[in-house]
């Protein structure tokens, strides 16, 4: 992946993937879904404790069920009055939103708040407390939990029923599944506890929810003595009970994953079920990870039992990496392997060998004029794919690899526009393992290639395009607005590396900031500009919040008096020439061509070390950089090395 | 120093009848403005938007479903087209951006035809690409009848997509191309060869302290390259300043051209913030002038006393009574007489109105155009009538003798006079409008024996010193006036 093009996600399973993620509660909120799972971890404790070990929660919404985006930890245990602060308790969560007073119809202002429901070890005492934290909006939600847990409601796995009645009722687990009626203040119980009356065997995790004037009550069960959890319902005419039980909604994970724990939603005329499974933990049950799947309800209100599925749901944008191992249909002795069982979470490769194919449903390369598949492929030997979308079919040619990852891309005939299944087989002799493929109008954009020792001048326009950059520094500004001169030079000229400001490092080259290693890389700029975004993110270091060093060297054949250093940067920047200030972009800036210009100085005859600071917070960083001469002119008779 | 800001904040308060659009201008991303069946309408990011019915004042009531960021809205024959961003451009939702159009047959949600179409994707970015669609600005090519969608936010390029202006729908086949980085909220225009590409650069949603700002390139075909004043490239970040913060106006955003007549232009765009209102984000209307074929934002017209100059002639509007000399000894000894050493040269007062006024007549006087010597019957002063209702830009104005009552009035014989004192009749108020090469136009708002609002006849030199009512002609300077603040 190295400064290739990153490749965002598609909704396939597992959808969270940069964490562990178990227990997940969706809802709905102003047509964006919102997703509060439990947070597994690998125990911190030690010994390690080989258990569920949960410390906190993040939120998680898209509008789609595709992209997902992490909206960061909204509670910690740490931060809730009564609970354990090491207790490692904070298990399946629920969030509901009650508006504060009558609304109008056409009301699109919030006029309520977020109820968060969390179960969590008390800080003294055994078993486990409910707790709520209450927010104004989900939008940087600042959640305050309450001074103690919902009294009268010990145990795990709230979830909150607001039903057509105008009232809410709390159910949870706990050996049990019990429910009580909550108060307006949505933070007490208003009356006592019913235990729910369910089949025998173990239950937990309800879930509860109104259809068409019936209740449900969903939970995992263990049906069998001895066996795991399914997911199982019940139905009532009344949100209290008494339930009856219907039926299967997932039978037990077939690996064996113990658990099993949901939500179901209504999202666009869909109906979908959120579960869990261990996809990228095999081998340790307790680290888990959030799926989705569309579920369908019979005529008279029953529920189709979900088969699990990689594919997941909706239409992949196939501009995107396809994830073709989350296939939904595969054949000919193709099968799916980890990248690496040290760090699961790189995912699965197909192994395509001859004969072998994979069918990938639903994809839309949204354009009529997609004429590029890109494959990221090893190989050893070439050999042939064919593509095929509904009725087209075409063949790309895959070239020998060695055995490394390389992304190639093909030129096709135009792809039809719109959704179809996408089949990959192997027609050719050798075998091909297929990391994803893209369907795209052009080739995605390299920015970088690795710098070479070839001679080099500026670009046409005077551009000087050969840099070595340090992979960014963590600077977390959240904004740009702090960006004034005072704080730049501060953050430009105070020490972050030993020989800052006089090293010429090489590619590979290794510094210490802040106690975290970063390396310099070697690198030329496709571009006049050079996307320090596209360097970070390539790296797939953090993008936001960051400053960044660069370094070059101008060779002159001759002294050049009077030029001056222009520069354009997003954000600020500063600029030394042979070890001397230069330019300062001050301000919250965006990369303009000549910016700012430098006074006059001399480029001397031989080598000039030029270096460069630049800062941003959110947003797109980037630089350009050329010398003038005094005629306006670019200077471009001089040689870019790194040594 | 209590005092001054005191003064200050006095002044302030005087001008704040014509500081802005009244009533509730509240909006950000303003689309451009468009009109149905008499009302003005303008749509802004978050689903809603404003009405109004006379260009000048504004409330909400606009209704747009889909939520997401900045729309832009084009009438196409009877039907309207509206273009908007499904996605709100990384406020949480990353950069998947998707832009979709939409018909409706009007765009009053009161009227029974209110109805928007099922909302069709034309582009879209896949949230790892150099582009985030969103911000949706539409150019119909009125050399070609092709239509073209700009779209794009500061992360990566802003790019062109063709439509096809019977169905909405992009066009088969058609590739985006890129045309600018750095701005977001773009919108093409066309004007006299030119296509103009104008981007909002500087830093969105930060109140009083956003320094959001609309620049400009032009390029002689739609695709670009968008090339600024200095012959940079809107891909190399390049850019021609349209308009900036000032007036007490920070974030100048999402500009809109709508043409009003020949010669006649403003530009919508929100201010991020107005000190006069708070802070809040609001709808601004201004003159759109073009200068050697570039645009720029006028100022919005301040009320004061001045010279109404003719465009014709250059003399001055002015009351038809007698020229009153000023009795000042000439110099001793002559012009070409060297000063005395030491001497200190005499100041001579300007006449008064009380020197003159007395001997005015107390009816109606006769409006002519003579020589400006800046004298009392020369001195016009303007003021807003706000309960008179507006236009696009402004208010309806009274044109008063300065430190008098009398005000110039248009007749039912298509001339112009001075009644004694200003009754509020639509006669007296008067539509003042800059022209897209500086100047200005000067309409009555009703004529006497004339129906309706008029927006056709307009203060008009019909000889070198005579006044009248005549069609508005953008190629006649007998229509153009300027104002010329008057020396204190």
């Amino acid at each position: 992946m190295l400064l290739g093009s990153v490749l965002g996600m598609n909704a396939q399973n597992p959808i969270i993937r940069n964490q562990y993620s178990a227990d997940p509660t969706a809802r709905v909120f102003n047509g964006r879904v919102y997703l509060f799972p439990s947070h597994d971890i690998i125990s911190p404790v030690e010994p390690e404790r080989k258990w569920f070990c949960m410390a906190d929660y993040h939120m998680f919404s898209s509008n789609d069920l595709m992209d997902w985006t992490d909206n960061g930890v909204i509670l910690s245990q740490e931060d809730v009055p009564w609970g354990n602060p090491k207790g490692f308790a904070m298990w399946a969560p629920d969030c509901v939103f009650k508006p504060e007073g009558p609304q109008s119809a056409n009301s699109r202002l919030n006029n309520g708040k977020y109820y968060f429901y969390f179960p969590d070890a008390p800080k003294e005492g055994r078993g486990f407390g409910i707790g709520v934290a209450i927010a104004d909006n989900l939008f940087q939600p600042k959640f305050v939990p309450q001074p103690t847990p919902i009294q009268g409601a010990m145990g795990i796995d709230p979830c909150v029923l607001q039903a057509s009645d105008g009232n809410s009722y709390l159910f949870w687990g706990g050996g049990m599944i019990q429910v009580a009626k909550l108060k307006d203040n949505m933070v007490e119980l208003d009356g006592k506890p019913e235990r729910i009356t369910l089949p025998k065997g173990f239950v937990e995790g309800p879930f509860a929810f109104e259809r068409n004037g019936k209740f449900y009550l969903t939970y995992p069960w263990v049906r069998k003595d001895g066996g795991t959890e399914c997911l199982a319902y019940a139905m009532s005419d009344k949100p209290m009970g008494p339930y009856e039980h219907k039926g299967i909604i997932m039978a037990e994970h077939p690996n064996g994953c113990w658990t099993n724990h949901h939500s179901i939603i209504e999202f666009k005329d869909q109906w979908y079920l959120f579960y869990h499974n261990n996809a990228y933990s095999p081998s340790f049950d307790k680290n888990r990870s959030v799926c989705v799947d569309s579920l369908f309800f019979n005529a008279d209100g029953t529920i189709q039992e979900v088969k699990p599925t990689l594919r997941g749901v909706g239409i992949t944008d196939a501009r995107k990496a396809v994830q073709i191992d989350r296939y939904s249909e595969i054949g000919g002795k193709a099968h799916i392997e980890y990248h690496d069982t040290l760090n699961y979470f790189l995912g699965w490769k197909t192994v395509l060998p001859k004969g072998g194919w994979v069918k990938y449903n639903r994809v839309d390369p949204k354009s009529s004029s997609a004429q590029n598949v890109c494959v990221r492929v090893k190989t050893t030997a070439a050999t042939i794919l064919k593509l095929q979308l509904g009725a087209y079919a075409t063949n790309l040619n895959i070239p020998a690899t060695k055995g490394e990852w390389k992304e190639v891309n093909i030129a096709v005939k135009a792809m039809p526009q719109g959704v179809n299944d996408l089949k990959l087989s192997n027609i050719g002799v050798a075998q091909a393992e297929v990391d994803w493929i893209t369907l795209t109008e052009s080739p995605r954009e390299q920015y970088f290639t690795p710098a070479t020792a070839a001679a080099m001048t500026p670009d046409k326009d005077g551009f000087i395009r050969r840099w070595m950059l340090l992979e960014p520094i963590d600077k977390p500004n959240r904004s740009n607005t702090v960006f004034v001169d005072t704080y730049l030079r501060e953050q430009f000229t105070k020490e972050y590396f030993p020989g800052q400001m006089t090293v010429l490092p090489k590619g590979g080259d290794k510094v210490t900031v802040d106690g975290k290693s970063l390396t310099w890389h070697a690198l030329e700029s496709t571009r006049f500009n050079v996307k320090l975004f596209r360097f970070a993110t390539g790296l797939e270091k953090q993008e936001y919040g960051v400053l960044f060093w660069a370094v070059t060297v101008i060779d002159c054949p001759e002294e050049i008096k009077d030029v001056r250093l222009a520069a354009g940067s997003n954000s600020a920047s500063m600029w030394w020439l042979n070890g001397e200030e230069v330019l300062l972009l001050s301000g919250d800036r965006r990369m303009v061509k000549d910016d700012g210009l430098s006074p006059r100085i001399t480029l001397k005859k031989g080598r000039n070390i030029l270096r460069g600071a630049i800062i941003n917070g959110p947003g797109m960083s980037d630089f350009c950089v050329r010398f003038i001469d005094e005629k306006g002119e670019p200077v471009k008779n001089c040689s870019i090395t790194l040594k | 120093m209590k005092r001054l800001i005191f003064s200050l904040l006095a002044a302030g308060s005087t001008f704040l009848n014509i500081n802005a659009q009244i009533g509730e201008p509240f909006i950000h991303d303003p689309s451009t403005l468009v009109e149905c069946d008499g009302k003005w309408y303008t749509f802004g990011t978050g689903g809603g938007g404003l009405i109004s019915d006379d260009g000048w004042s504004w409330h909400g009531g606009a209704e747009r479903p889909g939520g997401g960021a900045a729309p832009d809205v084009i009438k196409m024959g009877n039907k309207y087209l509206m273009i908007y961003g499904a996605t709100g451009g990384g406020l949480g939702g990353g950069h998947s951006g998707r832009i979709l159009t939409m018909w409706n047959n009007t765009l009053d949600p009161k009227s029974p035809d209110f109805k928007y179409t099922t909302a069709v994707e034309v582009a879209s970015s896949d949230g790892m690409e150099d582009n985030d669609a969103i911000d949706p600005g539409v150019l119909l090519d009125p050399t070609t009848g092709r239509m073209w969608l700009s779209y794009g936010t500061y992360f990566g390029n802003i790019r062109i997509v063709e439509i096809d202006p019977k169905t909405g729908y992009r066009v088969k086949g058609n590739k985006a191309k890129d045309i600018a980085i750095d701005c977001e909220a773009t919108d093409l225009i066309y004007r006299n060869g030119w296509y103009y590409l104008l981007g909002t650069h500087g830093t969105c949603c930060d109140g009083v302290n956003s320094t959001y700002n609309i620049v400009v390139g032009r390029s002689k075909n739609v695709l670009g390259p968008y090339i600024d004043n200095v012959g940079r490239d809107m891909l190399a970040g390049g850019g021609k300043m349209v308009v900036a913060a000032g007036d007490r106006k920070t974030g100048a955003g999402h500009f809109g051209r709508t043409i009003i007549d020949e010669g006649v232009e403003v530009t919508s765009f929100h201010w991020e913030a107005d000190f006069d209102q708070g802070g809040r984000s609001v709808l601004a209307i201004r003159p759109l002038l073009w200068k050697n074929d570039w645009p720029v934002a006028g100022e919005r017209f301040r009320e004061g006393t001045y010279e109404i100059e003719s465009e014709r002639r250059g003399y001055s509007l002015e009351l038809a009574v007698d020229f009153v000399r000023l009795n000042v000894p000439r110099q001793r000894g002559g012009w070409n007489q060297p000063a005395q050493q030491g001497e200190q040269p005499t100041l001579i007062g300007e006449q008064k109105l009380d020197d003159v006024k007395g001997a005015w007549p107390t009816g109606n006087i006769d409006i002519r155009i003579g020589d400006y010597m800046f004298r009392p019957h020369q001195r016009w002063t303007i003021t807003a009538v706000p309960e008179a209702g507006g236009y696009l830009s402004n208010p309806y104005f009274k044109i008063t003798i300065a430190g008098t009552d009398r005000a110039l009035a248009a007749t039912s014989k298509m001339e112009v006079t001075s009644v004694p004192s200003f009754t509020g009749a639509d006669e007296q108020l008067w539509r003042i409008e800059q022209l897209t090469d500086g100047t200005f136009r000067i309409m009555p708002k009703a004529i006497p024996g004339k129906k309706g609002v008029n927006t056709v006849y307009c203060l008009y030199s019909i000889g070198d010193s005579t006044p009248t009512l005549a069609k508005y002609e953008f190629k006649s300077d007998n229509s153009k006036w300027n104002f010329k603040e008057y020396a204190k």
